[in-house]
């Protein structure tokens, strides 16, 4: 053994800014997390650039799955164009040499905050999403030790308690967001914060999920064909936000998850919140070819 | 301005062991493509020195001392290389973790050949339905073994190894032999 072969030679930055030992932990903790769906693993969570709670967690994975072929896509609320999501594209793009693209069919690699696509995504894509809040337990259960037990013991009955109450003090289920589901019958897990409409888009999907909460050190996965099943009462089922009947003022799109603006005169506007599907329907609107995809909600309804 | 980094040689191969590898554990029972055959990729891609490893192969240490993990018994170690195996005893004694830290389950590396002997149904997350592959080279009993030890979540990952093809099962998928 010389000491030739326990260097490497000098560089500026390493491939993907984060350095051998970083992308090896992430690589055994990823492995972990999709060997145990839904299961939060710690993580050690380098520094990047970046504030936490940006989407550092996120950031991290997409940096360890790159290579200079993959394609990224980075969404911010359904946005490819927002100030968040345009840093990390551009950053990805910086430090791994990727190229990028807005197209959710031409992507490899999806990282993304708050939101799923509305085109069905294929095996050979990940989707990355940023999580601010990995503990579904932290409403009922603010000490992590003992929500750690909670998880260990399947002890989930105060989710459905905090559930119950909310359908008692306000006639309905107010989780609007990070609605708590159970993963492949185990483990439940906050699916970031994305709204209950995109919840049953990874319920049996085609595409590996990897969640990543920077701040919190803490990664999970949903592997492809897992279940994922939100709780809810027998005789309360489920209900995904009433954005079925909507139309996109900007695209004339219907059937889609909206973004609310409010208008002068007190009414509301509703503009379509995946961007690109936005973009891509005015495209066909104005001739300039068909490339949409086949989305999970067909008229606004997701086919059971 | 930063110039990009363009990647290594060592990096393009552990970025690419690393995604066969995820593909693979995520899909259980679907083969994937190695950048080059044998375990010596996968102990690159993933070992350093925060782990623990145990390998039955006395050819493997020189490859595993180089990154920096340290050598440990069977139920301490994190990555464990059985080799080819010849017995199943060792199954006996590898960490499965805990219910609190379910992520303190080895990972187990094997040699075995894919596409012949025992044919195997698997079920679970990452499977369609359901998905048949055939192993060879395991000792009898394996599976009931590994059955008997695995409490989900707790529980050892398994990659089968056969020159540059792998192949993962996952604790949570469930093994039938057919």
């Amino acid at each position: 053994m010389s000491l030739s072969t326990l260097t490497k030679p000098w560089e500026a930055m390493s491939y993907g800014f984060l350095d051998g030992s970083a992308k090896r932990e992430l690589r055994r903790k990823m492995l972990k997390s999709v060997a145990v769906p839904g299961c939060q693993m710690p993580y050690a969570s380098r520094e990047v650039p970046m504030a936490r709670g940006w989407g550092t967690g996120g950031l991290q994975v997409s940096l360890t799955l790159v290579n200079p072929q993959t394609r990224v896509k980075v969404i911010d609320q359904g946005a490819d164009d927002s100030v968040n999501a345009a840093s990390i594209r551009r950053f990805i793009a910086r430090v791994a040499g990727t190229p990028t693209t807005m197209d959710t069919l031409d992507a490899d690699l999806i990282q993304s905050r708050h939101r799923i696509p509305e085109e069905i995504l294929r095996e050979d894509q990940v989707l990355v999403l940023q999580v601010p809040n990995p503990e579904p337990l932290r409403p009922v259960q603010p000490n992590t030790s003992i929500a750690r037990q909670m998880h260990a013991d399947a002890d989930y009955g105060r989710m459905w308690l905090q559930l119950y109450e909310q359908i008692v003090r306000s006639g309905r289920v107010m989780q609007g967001a990070s609605y708590p589901s159970l993963v492949h019958g185990r483990h439940v897990m906050t699916p970031s914060p994305i709204p209950r409409w995109d919840v049953p888009k990874l319920h049996m999907a085609k595409h590996l999920t990897i969640l990543s909460a920077g701040r919190e050190k803490r990664i999970f996965a949903v592997p492809p064909y897992t279940r994922v099943e939100p709780l809810v009462f027998s005789d309360v089922p489920y209900k995904v936000e009433e954005h079925g009947a909507l139309t996109c003022t900007r695209s004339g799109t219907t059937g889609f998850f909206m973004n609310e603006i409010p208008q002068d005169d007190g009414s509301s506007a509703f503009e379509v919140s995946d961007s690109e599907w936005g973009v891509k329907t005015i495209r066909a609107r104005d001739g300039e070819g068909e490339s949409r995809g086949e989305t999970w909600y067909k008229d606004g309804e997701m086919p059971q | 301005m930063l110039a990009t980094p363009a990647p290594g040689l060592a990096e393009t191969r552990d970025n690419a062991v690393f995604d066969a590898l995820l593909w693979t554990l995520s899909r259980p029972g679907l083969p994937r493509g190695l950048p080059e055959p044998g375990e010596g990729s996968i102990i690159s891609a993933l070992l350093d020195r925060e782990c623990l490893v145990y390998a039955a192969d006395p050819l493997l240490m020189p490859e595993i001392m180089r990154t920096g993990a340290e050598m440990a018994d069977i139920d301490k170690a994190d990555h464990v290389f059985l080799g080819a195996m010849a017995t199943f005893d060792t199954l006996a004694d590898i960490a499965i973790g805990s219910d609190y830290y379910p992520d303190d389950g080895a990972t187990v590396i094997i040699r075995a050949s894919i596409g012949s002997g025992v044919a195997l149904r698997l079920t679970g997350p990452g499977v369609d339905g359901a998905v048949t592959i055939r192993l060879d080279g395991l000792p009898d009993g394996f599976w009931k073994v590994r059955a008997a030890r695995l409490r989900y979540p707790m529980g050892f990952d398994l990659f089968f190894v056969d020159g540059a093809r792998v192949v993962g099962v996952p604790r949570s998928t469930t093994v039938e032999e057919i």
